[in-house]
């Protein structure tokens, strides 16, 4: 008699933990298991969104292998990868660790401001950062030649555009990952730094042999994220430059977006999209491994 | 039990919720009356004179009931919401279209053939030029109802004081924005961004000197030329030796630029003129043709937008017949939008008779008497062929290519993509 009703107990239970996952599997299916399988369909056909769709098998996927604009958009997308995700790695890392140290007011004010810039639209701040950036009669140009410097195209040059970019995405994203890796350095007990103190450890060491390692889970978590996010970065850029001058700037969300809306080749960036998935899907499942396998 | 229950009304109800959210309520029709849908991309002025053309049409008539919806914004209508309307067969049954976008809709076979709806004597009052430029296969596949030419916009002042004349020619312009160029001052605004808008300020620069894209039928590239070649490096010169500023503040269609003193020469369309005398009435600003070449010949680029009728609508005969009421009938309405609401020239002749006095008021003297003559419709290109000839021109501007390179590479793509269609 009890065993049954723990059983029917157990069940009711399971049953409400489906229940309450319902709403979110049903949003999570319709607006992005299907798609993503409806995106896979139309890259196997020739559609312009307008007229119907032609089957043509995998010919999209065997064009893509010859277009050179998309694989220097990959490679600008690396590019961007390589240069976002370590520099925010460690700034966001390096002013958790400062902001640590400081008392809890000051703490609390500092961590609000280097929140603040993330709960700016993304397109709000790309425009504010444009002003900025202005060749001319912008703010930081105006302090450079204050201070003696050249003064820089910033957006207008095909070298410094991308670099502009990833400043802009930085401020907005620091603050964020910072918090994460404050809480997580709240959650390491005392005790290791006051042994490592006794044993006369100096801050750079205590950090290397006990911050550092304790947050590898936070650090896996925080670069897997950063790392798909700078693989589909777009709306700066869109905003900001549109992908120019004369190209610099064209990541490969960017060039989807162009295949698809511009040009109106769906399933021709439909293809390029699934592929793009796939390099984030096969760069996480790397990056995972080799962060769980160390341990 | 009891619970299972609960679970299928909980499934239920999101099922309902999600079928409310997919479904649309308009059927169409309503007893007798058709209902169309009008969407386009005004905002301001010109949607106000949009929204009282609806309004009007709803009043003089009761058989059609249109419902004017915007976006306000030409880049989210033309790249987002008409193709993601089109692709779920959701496509009003009335929209615009450009030069920069209209092969694409005629490619795909959306636009309606307008012809049989014109009444008798219109087709003739519209410029031939006007209808050719929408002509496809013998169909009119769009109806114009705004031409908007472009000029060189110049701040008086500020040539009076470094004492230079209105450049005639392209050394001179070249010459005289080095000359303004000053920490503040840009010596001339032009766009920066690829774009059916950059190519559009850019041809021209290329038909003065006798280039051209495409070869008559559009079958071949014809941009590998020393034409086009000199073409694309003037346009550079402008960039490289920093008299246009690689990056601007105020977007390049806006006058802002020059009106607010931070540009000295502006190369903008008709449009500009109500905003110069309205918003910058203080300063002095003259208007000249763009410079040409030596011994090139006058030309400049007339754009503007297109009505357009869906051809997968179910009532195509009602939706054209109210474009044609709208643009393609009496003389008041298109009048007073090309002439109340903004400045551009009407595509027919009996439309520019009737507003003669306007068109020499003030700067519009100068598109009426020195420009109009040189006017050449913006080119129907492929989307493709847009983005290559802008390719070409952001080579030579911040690519630190030659013109001869930049034409030699956008030859190689633009027939490349001419043959991919065939």
């Amino acid at each position: 008699m009890k065993r049954m009703k723990k059983n029917r107990r157990k069940r009711n239970e399971v049953v409400t933990a489906y229940a309450f996952l319902l709403p979110n599997l049903v949003g999570l299916t319709v607006f992005v298991f299907f798609p993503m399988i409806y995106a896979f369909y139309v890259s196997l056909h020739d559609w312009n969104a307008l007229s119907p769709k032609v089957f043509i098998g995998f010919d999209n996927y065997i064009e893509m292998a010859s277009d050179k604009r998309w694989w220097a958009s990959v490679g600008r997308t690396f590019l961007f990868t390589l240069i976002y995700v370590p520099a925010l790695y460690c700034l966001s890392l390096f002013f958790a660790v400062i902001l640590n140290n400081l008392k809890q007011k000051y703490q609390s004010i500092a961590r609000t401001m280097f929140l603040l810039p993330f709960a700016i639209t993304s397109v709000i701040s790309a425009v504010i950062w444009m002003f900025l950036y202005d060749p001319r009669n912008g703010v930081l140009n105006q302090f450079l030649s204050s201070l003696g410097f050249d003064k820089l195209e910033f957006l207008g040059s095909t070298n410094q555009a991308l670099v502009s970019i990833v400043a802009v995405i930085l401020w907005i994203n620091i603050g964020y990952n910072m918090i994460i890796f404050m809480a997580s350095i709240k959650e390491i007990p005392k005790d290791y730094y006051e042994a490592a103190k006794i044993d006369g450890a100096s801050a750079w060491r205590a950090f290397r042999s006990i911050t550092f390692p304790l947050l590898r889970g936070t650090s896996t978590f925080i670069l897997i994220v950063t790392m798909i996010a700078s693989f589909t970065v777009f709306d700066q850029i869109m905003v900001m430059t549109s992908g120019g001058p004369a190209s610099s700037t064209e990541v490969s969300v960017l060039y989807i977006y162009k295949q698809a809306f511009e040009f109106l080749n769906m399933g021709y960036a439909s293809a390029l999209a699934v592929i793009l998935f796939l390099i984030i899907f096969i760069l996480s499942l790397a990056q995972l491994r080799l962060y769980t396998k160390k341990g | 039990m009891k619970l299972w229950k609960k679970l299928m009304t909980i499934g239920f109800v999101l099922t309902l919720i999600v079928m409310a959210g997919c479904s649309s309520d308009s059927d169409g029709e309503s007893g007798d009356t058709v209902t169309l849908t009008f969407s386009d991309f005004h905002s301001e002025a010109d949607q106000e004179f949009f929204e009282g053309l609806v309004d009007e049409y709803n009043k003089v008539q009761d058989e059609v009931k249109i419902e004017y919806t915007t976006t306000g914004n030409l880049t989210d209508y033309s790249n987002t919401k008409l193709p993601v309307a089109f692709a779920n067969n959701e496509g009003p049954d009335i929209f615009m279209t450009s030069p920069g976008d209209f092969q694409k809709y005629a490619d795909a076979g959306v636009l309606a053939d307008l012809s049989p709806y014109f009444k008798d004597g219109v087709k003739e009052d519209f410029l031939p030029s006007a209808l050719e430029a929408v002509t496809v296969d013998d169909k009119i596949l769009a109806l114009p109802f705004e031409l908007e030419l472009l000029g060189l916009y110049y701040n008086k002042t500020m040539f009076e004081e470094a004492n230079l004349e209105v450049p005639k020619t392209w050394d001179e312009l070249l010459a005289a924005a080095k000359e303004l160029t000053t920490d503040e001052v840009a010596g001339i605004a032009l766009p920066t961004d690829k774009g059916a808008y950059l190519n559009f300020i850019w041809y021209p620069f290329l038909w003065q000197n006798g280039g051209s894209v495409l070869n008559e039928d559009g079958t071949k590239s014809t941009f590998n030329t020393p034409e086009v070649a000199e073409a694309l490096d003037i346009w550079g010169s402008f960039f490289q030796e920093g008299a246009a500023p690689s990056k601007l503040q105020i977007d390049p269609t806006d006058i802002g630029n020059l009106g607010g003193g931070t540009a000295a020469m502006q190369i903008v369309g008709t449009w500009a003129i109500p905003m110069l005398e309205n918003e910058y009435a203080d300063g002095d600003f003259g208007l000249a043709p763009i410079p040409i070449p030596e011994g090139g010949k006058p030309a400049t680029a007339a754009g503007g937008w297109k009505f357009a009728v869906n051809a997968n609508s179910e009532h195509v005969k009602e939706a054209a017949e109210f474009v044609m009421w709208a643009v393609g009938d009496d003389k008041e309405r298109p009048l007073k939008y090309v002439t109340e609401t903004k400045f551009a020239y009407a595509p027919r002749q009996s439309v520019v008779e009737e507003g003669e006095e306007f068109y020499d008021k003030g700067l519009r003297k100068v598109f009426t008497e020195e420009i109009y003559d040189s006017a050449i419709p913006e080119p129907k290109f492929g989307a493709e062929v847009v983005d290559a000839v802008g390719e070409a021109l952001q080579n030579v501007m911040f690519g630190g290519m030659s013109g001869k390179e930049a034409a030699k590479i956008a030859d190689e793509k633009i027939q490349s993509i001419l043959d991919s269609k065939k």
